[in-house]
């Protein structure tokens, strides 16, 4: 196993077609840079996102899961985010109550004029997942 | 009786007893049930009524049974304490929801609760069953019971003819009339006594049920305390009295505040349970607390059966299928997905049952995990599941204030 030192977390990201994605692609065409440890899953909403997806990243050894979307009101789905809002909140929870770290799952806001705060977001995420050290699911899966 | 009256109002509490002398005589608390349900069933205000009976005479296995003429309730056969019948899921499933079958059932708490919960998911029509609800302090594993008649009290079961809870004493009686007692909170500090949901249980009377019946206040008396918690139960007791099936009276103010009393006395001992189940968790790191769970997680073999037994498990194509790509076939102990993903989906909205722990064959603590999940998400979206149909589960609506506030999780934290 690595040590602590060079310990890259994995991020998955699940980011929304209609903000999120395109400040993503914002980001990138304004040559911004942000830690490559993110893999980004283009969503149609963050509403899309079920339960199961980020549980399912967290079981397959990601670090930490970003959700994505547009701000309140902004939604192309009028209110996706904001289920996707009560979702983050219970997995949150459950996350904290089997004993994972609830900050490994983070809901972040992002227009697609945001560019340069995708970049800082990850920026920071990445940060505390490498204070965090790696996802205790998988010692427990293996 | 004495102030004998015939006008029901909801919202009122009663002291009712069977107009059926012989029954009342036999009975410990009035046969109100009993002729409730005679009632329903010879007015045609139900088409069947589904009951708890003893399985050839044994009370310590219990079955429901479906019963369509009054004839065939035939005496008051008394509380039971080890019966812990999965009634809502029977309605959706063998009753068809009670979708054109009206169906008056006595219920448990959490046994309305789970009725509820599923009527807001469009699974059983809440418009055709009748709920007779009926105050619980809770239940015992039949098994669990078994062990304590023949290790603590050293009687053979089957001698055993009535048991009950009152206060922390656990009461049987014998049938030669011998009574006697154990003290309940001490044999459950040893990890025997009633099912660890029912310990941590605070709904004690089942007001989201049409009429909630108990004993609390006149305990003595041959008689029934009931609250009449909607307008459908209160139409039912006030025909039942006007067509002499029972007789109500109102209830003194001593029985009342003996009633609250009660009830106090039994919520102050699940918030003591909740407390140790929270407490337990909250001392164990993040990685501690992981491992604690896994290691019963881990016994798992997928036999689907708290899926099967939970009564807001409902999907017909359920997640967890092998075909759904989600959790891969043949793997002992299953992917970690299988309890995750079962517990984001329920948890939110769970009665506290403790079906899913009763079925568990690999003994995982599901309702503590279940409830301990359930009580934070409580303070966070203040849904208590299983009061009113026309709350909706948390995670099915939002709200337009909603889109006004940019936060992110800390949305209910602020308010």
């Amino acid at each position: 196993m690595s040590s602590e030192q060079d310990f890259k977390p994995l991020v998955v990201a699940f980011c929304c077609n209609w903000c999120s994605y395109a400040g993503a692609d914002l980001a990138g065409t304004s040559r911004i840079q942000y830690p490559p440890n993110v893999r980004i899953i283009r969503v149609m909403c963050s509403g899309r996102v079920d339960p199961q997806f980020i549980l399912r990243a967290f079981e397959k050894g990601a670090d930490g899961v970003l959700v994505a979307g547009c701000h309140p009101g902004d939604c192309h789905y009028l209110k996706g985010n904001l289920y996707a809002r009560r979702r983050v909140i219970l997995l949150k929870r459950l996350l904290e109550t089997i004993g994972i770290e609830p900050e490994r799952l983070r809901l972040e806001w992002i227009s697609a004029s945001e560019g340069g705060k995708l970049a800082e977001v990850i920026h920071s995420f990445v940060k505390e997942l490498e204070k965090l050290g790696p996802n205790p699911l998988k010692e427990v899966v293996k | 009786m004495s102030g004998v009256i015939d006008v029901v109002e909801v919202g009122e509490c009663y002291v009712a007893k069977s107009a059926n002398r012989e029954w009342v005589e036999k009975s410990r608390h009035g046969a109100v049930i009993t002729s409730l349900l005679r009632y329903a069933l010879d007015s045609k205000t139900v088409d069947v009524a589904l009951v708890v009976e003893a399985r050839e005479g044994y009370r310590f296995d219990s079955v429901l049974s479906i019963v369509k003429e009054s004839s065939e309730i035939k005496e008051p056969i008394g509380a039971f304490h080890c019966a812990t019948p999965n009634i809502a899921k029977f309605i959706k499933n063998y009753l068809d929801g009670a979708r054109d079958l009206k169906v008056a059932v006595v219920v448990k708490p959490c046994d309305a609760r789970a009725i509820i919960e599923l009527a807001k998911r469009n699974q059983i029509n809440l418009e055709n069953v009748l709920m007779i609800g009926v105050n619980c302090t809770g239940t015992f594993s039949p098994t669990a019971f078994e062990k304590i008649l023949r290790e603590e009290f050293g009687v053979d079961p089957s001698s055993v003819v009535y048991e009950d809870i009152e206060g922390d004493s656990l009461i049987i009686e014998l049938e030669n009339g011998e009574q006697r007692e154990l003290n309940l909170r001490e044999l459950e500090e040893r990890g025997l006594g009633r099912r660890e949901n029912c310990r941590r249980c605070d709904v004690k009377i089942p007001r989201m049920a049409d009429l909630a019946v108990g004993k609390w206040g006149v305990e003595n008396d041959k008689a029934s305390l009931i609250e009449v918690c909607t307008s459908k139960g209160a139409k039912l007791l006030e025909e039942a009295v006007r067509a002499n099936a029972i007789v109500i009276e109102k209830p003194s103010e001593e029985a009342l505040r003996i009633r609250d009393e009660k009830v106090e006395e039994a919520v102050a001992s699940a918030r003591y349970w909740q407390e140790k189940a929270l407490s337990e968790l909250s001392r164990l790191s993040p990685k501690e607390r992981l491992a604690h769970w896994f290691r019963y997680l881990d016994k798992c073999v997928k036999c689907f059966g708290c899926r099967d037994a939970c009564p807001i498990c409902y999907c017909v194509e359920c997640y967890l299928e092998p075909t759904r790509g989600l959790v891969p076939p043949g793997e002992i102990p299953p992917s970690k997905l299988f309890p995750l993903v079962r517990l984001a989906h329920v948890a939110d909205s769970c009665v506290n049952c403790g079906q899913c722990e009763d079925v568990c064959m690999a003994d995982i603590p599901l309702s503590k995990l279940t409830f301990i999940l359930n009580k934070q998400l409580q303070e966070v979206f203040h849904y208590v599941p299983g009061v009113s149909v026309e709350e909706m589960p948390p995670l099915t609506v939002v709200t337009d204030e909603e889109l006004l506030v940019d936060l992110t999780t800390a949305l209910f934290e602020k308010r």
